[in-house]
């Protein structure tokens, strides 16, 4: 679904952050980003921005700090999934199935209630989901990219 | 947005003057996620075409104007 012209290095780059992200729940720093691929940080920073114009990751606005790589989160958010004993961070409800999904491995899921904050389990267990509930999407499939933060 | 019953979404909805969107069952969004992510973490993932979103779509009866594009 995107315009913009990607090199190979700005795919791997891309992959490099969801390998990081998923092995140690955080986002590879410019520095770590740009010596992996031997290129100047300014070069990291123009792929990531490459990146985010195809709508394959999504920056911090007005930055060059990566926020969201689908259905990743780089920050901490009320979307907490647990794989191989480490803490991740989802986008959203349907974003902390995905990881699962994802990775095809079991994952242990804590969220907040949206309204009285307290802490509710569900999980993926060799495949199959464990716990019932429902998933309110705000806006329609359209607007998603205009607003992708309140989806 | 998770809720364990419908009628806290509408509550959610009333308490911040939002609209009711589209509502799936947990199981429902399990069967998404792993049609809308399974292949994000290959290396030969090169983005979604819109058939691809509307083939997703249609396998899982998401037809109704909220999902169009």
């Amino acid at each position: 679904m995107t315009q913009t012209h990607l090199t190979q290095t700005d795919w791997n780059i891309r992959l490099y952050l969801y390998e990081m992200l998923v092995n140690t729940g955080s986002a590879p720093s410019h520095d770590a980003i740009a010596k992996k691929f031997d290129i100047p940080i300014g070069e990291a920073k123009q792929a990531l921005h490459r990146l985010n114009d195809a709508h394959l990751i999504f920056l911090r606005p007005d930055t060059d700090d990566l926020m969201m790589a689908f259905p990743l989160s780089a920050v901490k958010t009320d979307y907490q999934v647990r794989l191989n004993g480490v803490d991740i961070y989802a986008n959203c409800a349907w974003d902390s199935l995905g990881i699962p999904a994802m990775v095809k491995q079991d994952a242990q899921i804590t969220i907040s209630h949206p309204t009285t904050r307290e802490a509710i389990n569900y999980a993926v267990v060799d495949g199959t989901l464990q716990g019932e509930g429902f998933v309110h999407i705000a806006k329609p499939f359209a607007e998603w990219y205009d607003d992708l933060i309140d989806t | 947005m998770f809720f364990r019953a419908e009628g806290e979404v509408d509550q959610w909805c009333t308490t911040h003057g939002r609209k009711r969107g589209a509502i799936l069952t947990l199981a429902h969004v399990w069967e998404l996620a792993k049609l809308w992510y399974s292949d994000r973490m290959s290396p030969d993932f090169r983005g979604r075409t819109p058939e691809s979103v509307r083939d997703i779509f249609n396998k899982l009866q998401l037809t109704d104007s909220f999902w169009e594009f």
